[in-house]
């Protein structure tokens, strides 16, 4: 499913005689998000993105613009019938649901259309193949096997390894279970009665509506058509469902617990199977990794990556992490007070910047930003020429000789002990912390704007508190207008 | 509370303990014990021995003796006030509860004219029952409204220039009061609740398609079911005592076409007080065959809530 927002504008309206200004979430977005992708909406808190998720919901109606999802308007279509899942920042969870319960609860109000289909036929043809041809054997030596310590058969155990291992529903299971091993003879038996049922419910059929069924026990009617039926999904059915979505988020253990006593980690996987088990045409995902410590997360992300991909559903993750997003998201899109900065692939957007927020919002650590100049060609930060045979782009800079401009630097731009006398920037180290093969190194400088110049070299270099000098890499430097904070692209002709 | 014995709490604790000693604690154990006494005389303090026939004769195992008045009374009490009293409570109760419940969440879910439907709804509760009961004596009575709107002309109340009214009617009338006068507390209790319930449940039930009656049923009553207990509760608890409704409707115990037609438990043992005590003993058992009821209902609905009620 392709998600497209067209020029989406959401409006809080404020109360004027109380003096409180209108609030604008969100404004002229534009936002396309191709089939089978996990796209990232990122931008620091109340800058529109959960606005934006929920309006992709339905939850929150748009002031203006529409929504599509393929070629489907959906702006107006309320959340019941959009077909999406969702899951909360808090998970909401039903407390006093099981864990089944909680997942389930999405199916018992799906309706799908479907070919009638004889059940009773299907089960029981089901039952002759599992145990012809001394199938049964296999299911007798199961059975026997399911003891705790060795002892007696313990009956739930029995079930859940017959569901587990021919992947039947439990009332299958227990028709399975309470069937006579003892002897092929009374097996043999089951056989035939069950051909005896399947031929007398075929012939009931026959009488009834005239209907035959054709292999995979689907109704035909007399041009050998199948039979359209609207209709709730059955227990067993929705058994098969909560299963095998409960074992694709790894949680088939915990389904018989209540959520309240369940990890943070594990909340989070029921939250996804609810949000998965209809099979939705769309998986939004709103800040869902917030409630997890630092380890869990990673690992989460992981998890929700590799779901994403198994489901191929175009997903939307909604984060204020940029770590979190670059990590997991096909593509990322940073938005900030209710305005699109930029979009694109993870990598590029780290690497190609359009403005100031853009640049300082992505990178750990944070880049570093200088009050700077550009002059002789060259750019300088507090009269240290840092680097030159620099050419300025775009019409409204190509011409000048001279301008003032941010200068942000990359902390992993820095070149350490490199000998170069004419070009670098001096820099007073403060902190020094050692993270294996790197060091991070904390330092200040007259001109830096941002609250800390941290940069990133390698740890092998000897470096103590004091003032040192850095050469730069040119492809780690980006100039930004003073004015509108919008990216400067220079060419660098000396590399 | 680390010196536990800390004199100065129980100092500060005394005069509450005094006065709960003196004037729940001391009757609550005296009227025990009279209710097995034989022969109790309010006056004296006299009583010829302890005896378990005041219960046996209430509850209709055993005859009235001969030698003492008052027989109509206390036989009315197995005949008419026991089973009324048990009608009203599980007639007004459960309607009450599921009206309030229905209104709670129609309140909370509209936001104009809110303030005005809830000042409508809660008047009842700053209203005094006498008062309500001669507005509803007004209202029910063979001329009045009820009768003209429906063109009829049926006899709800006892009184000058109308017919006996029949049980059903007059039950009738007494159970739309007190239902009425019940709700505005049920529906301040509920509404506290429903803010208190996150919205986002609903959200993700309507992600999920699920229909509004579900979502009540699913999301909203056992998130309220806290809530449902306390009221069911304490209900119960006021359904058993209610005595007051029928004094402020009827102004006497419900004469019909029989004397002691909407006689209740309560109702009948403050008759025995007010007849000046001679078979106060009776009053005391009845007391306390009350509190037993109570007790039993009491400990049913917080066992069955056990598996129902979720914190």
């Amino acid at each position: 499913m392709e998600i497209r927002l067209e020029n989406i504008n959401k409006i809080f309206k404020g109360d004027k005689k109380k003096g409180v200004e209108d609030t604008i979430a969100v404004s002229n977005l534009n936002i396309k998000i191709n089939n089978g992708e996990l796209a990232g909406l990122l931008g620091p808190s109340g800058c529109g993105k959960s606005t934006t998720l929920y309006m992709i919901a339905g939850l929150k109606e748009p002031t203006s613009g529409n929504i599509f999802f393929d070629k489907e308007d959906v702006t107006h279509l309320v959340p019941e019938k959009k077909g999406i899942g969702l899951v909360f920042q808090n998970y909401a969870l039903y407390p006093h649901m099981s864990v089944y319960k909680n997942i389930a609860f999405p199916l018992t109000n799906l309706k799908v259309l479907t070919f009638k289909q004889s059940l009773k036929v299907k089960t029981l043809s089901l039952l002759i193949s599992l145990l012809d041809n001394d199938k049964y054997l296999e299911i007798k030596e199961l059975i026997n096997s399911s003891t705790l310590d060795n002892k007696k058969i313990n009956k739930d155990l029995a079930l859940r390894n017959l569901i587990n291992k021919y992947h039947i529903s439990p009332s299958f299971a227990k028709t399975l279970f309470s069937l006579d091993y003892s002897s092929k003879e009374s097996i043999l038996e089951t056989i035939n009665k069950a051909k005896e049922d399947i031929n007398k419910e075929i012939a009931k059929i026959k009488e009834k509506n005239g209907y035959t069924l054709d292999n995979e026990f689907y109704y035909l009617d007399q041009d050998n058509k199948k039979i359209e039926e609207k209709r709730k999904l059955s227990k067993d059915e929705i058994d098969i469902l909560v299963r095998d979505v409960a074992k694709l988020v790894q949680i088939e253990e915990q389904l018989d617990k209540k959520p309240k006593e369940l990890s943070g980690g594990q909340q989070q996987r029921v939250a996804i199977a609810r949000a998965l088990v209809k099979k939705p045409r769309v998986l939004l995902l709103d800040e869902p990794l917030s409630n997890l410590d630092a380890r869990l997360r990673i690992k989460t992300r992981e998890e929700i990556r590799r779901i994403q991909k198994e489901t191929g559903i175009t997903t939307v993750f909604v984060t204020h992490d940029q770590e979190e997003a670059m990590s997991i998201c096909d593509d990322i899109f940073v938005m900030n007070n209710g305005k699109l900065m930029q979009e694109g692939k993870p990598i590029e957007v780290y690497k190609d910047p359009k403005n100031l927020f853009v640049a300082k919002f992505l990178g750990t650590p944070p880049i570093n930003v200088f009050k700077g100049e550009f002059k002789n060609n060259a750019i300088y930060v507090d009269n240290e020429k840092i680097l030159d045979n620099v050419k300025l782009c775009g019409e409204n800079y190509t011409n000048l000789t001279f301008l003032s401009c941010y200068v942000a630097i990359r902390p992993e731009g820095f070149v350490f002990e490199d000998k170069n006398e004419s070009l670098g920037l001096s820099l007073k180290v403060n902190e020094i912390s050692l993270s294996g093969k790197e060091q991070t190194l904390i330092c200040s400088h007259e001109q830096k704007l941002s609250e800390d110049i941290k940069i990133v070299i390698d740890g092998d270099a000897h470096i103590s508190i004091s003032e040192y000098r850095f050469t730069t890499k040119s492809n780690k430097i980006f100039l930004f207008d003073l004015n509108n904070e919008e990216r400067i692209y220079f060419e660098n002709a000396s590399k | 509370m680390e010196n536990k014995n800390n004199y100065k709490g129980w100092i500060y604790l005394l005069p509450a303990i005094i006065l709960i000693a003196l004037f729940t604690l001391y009757p609550l154990i005296n009227t025990f014990l009279i209710s097995f006494l034989e022969d109790y005389k309010y006056a004296t303090g006299s009583s010829s021995g302890f005896t378990f026939d005041n219960y046996a004769v209430l509850l209709g195992l055993k005859e009235f003796p001969d030698y003492l008045t008052g027989k109509g009374q206390i036989d009315a009490f197995f005949q008419y006030a026991l089973p009324n009293t048990l009608l009203i409570t599980f007639i007004t109760v459960p309607i009450s509860i599921v009206l309030a419940l229905i209104i709670a969440v129609a309140l909370n879910s509209i936001k104009k004219l809110r303030t005005i439907f809830q000042t409508i709804f809660f008047t009842p509760y700053v209203t005094n029952i006498i008062a309500v009961g001669m507005v509803f004596g007004v209202l029910f009575s063979q001329t009045g409204l009820i009768n003209e709107i429906f063109g009829t002309s049926i006899s709800f109340i006892p009184g000058q220039g109308s017919d006996a009214p029949t049980y059903f009617h007059a039950m009738l009338v007494l159970c739309i009061e007190i239902v009425w006068y019940e709700l505005p507390f049920k529906i301040l209790v509920f509404i506290g609740g429903l803010q208190s319930i996150d919205r986002q449940y609903y959200d993700a039930a309507r992600i999920d398609a699920t229909p509004k009656i579900k979502r009540f049923l699913h999301i909203t009553v056992p998130f309220l079911s806290p809530q449902i207990l306390y009221v069911s509760i304490t209900s119960f608890i006021d359904g058993f005592k209610e005595y007051q409704a029928i004094a402020g409707l009827f102004n006497s115990r419900g004469t019909t076409s029989l004397n002691y037609n909407l006689y209740t438990c309560v109702y009948f043992i403050y008759d025995q007080i007010q007849t000046g005590g001679q078979n106060i003993n009776y009053a005391c058992a009845a007391a306390v065959i009350l509190f037993v009821i109570i007790l039993l209902f009491t400990l049913l609905q917080l066992y069955v809530s056990k598996k129902r009620v979720y914190y």
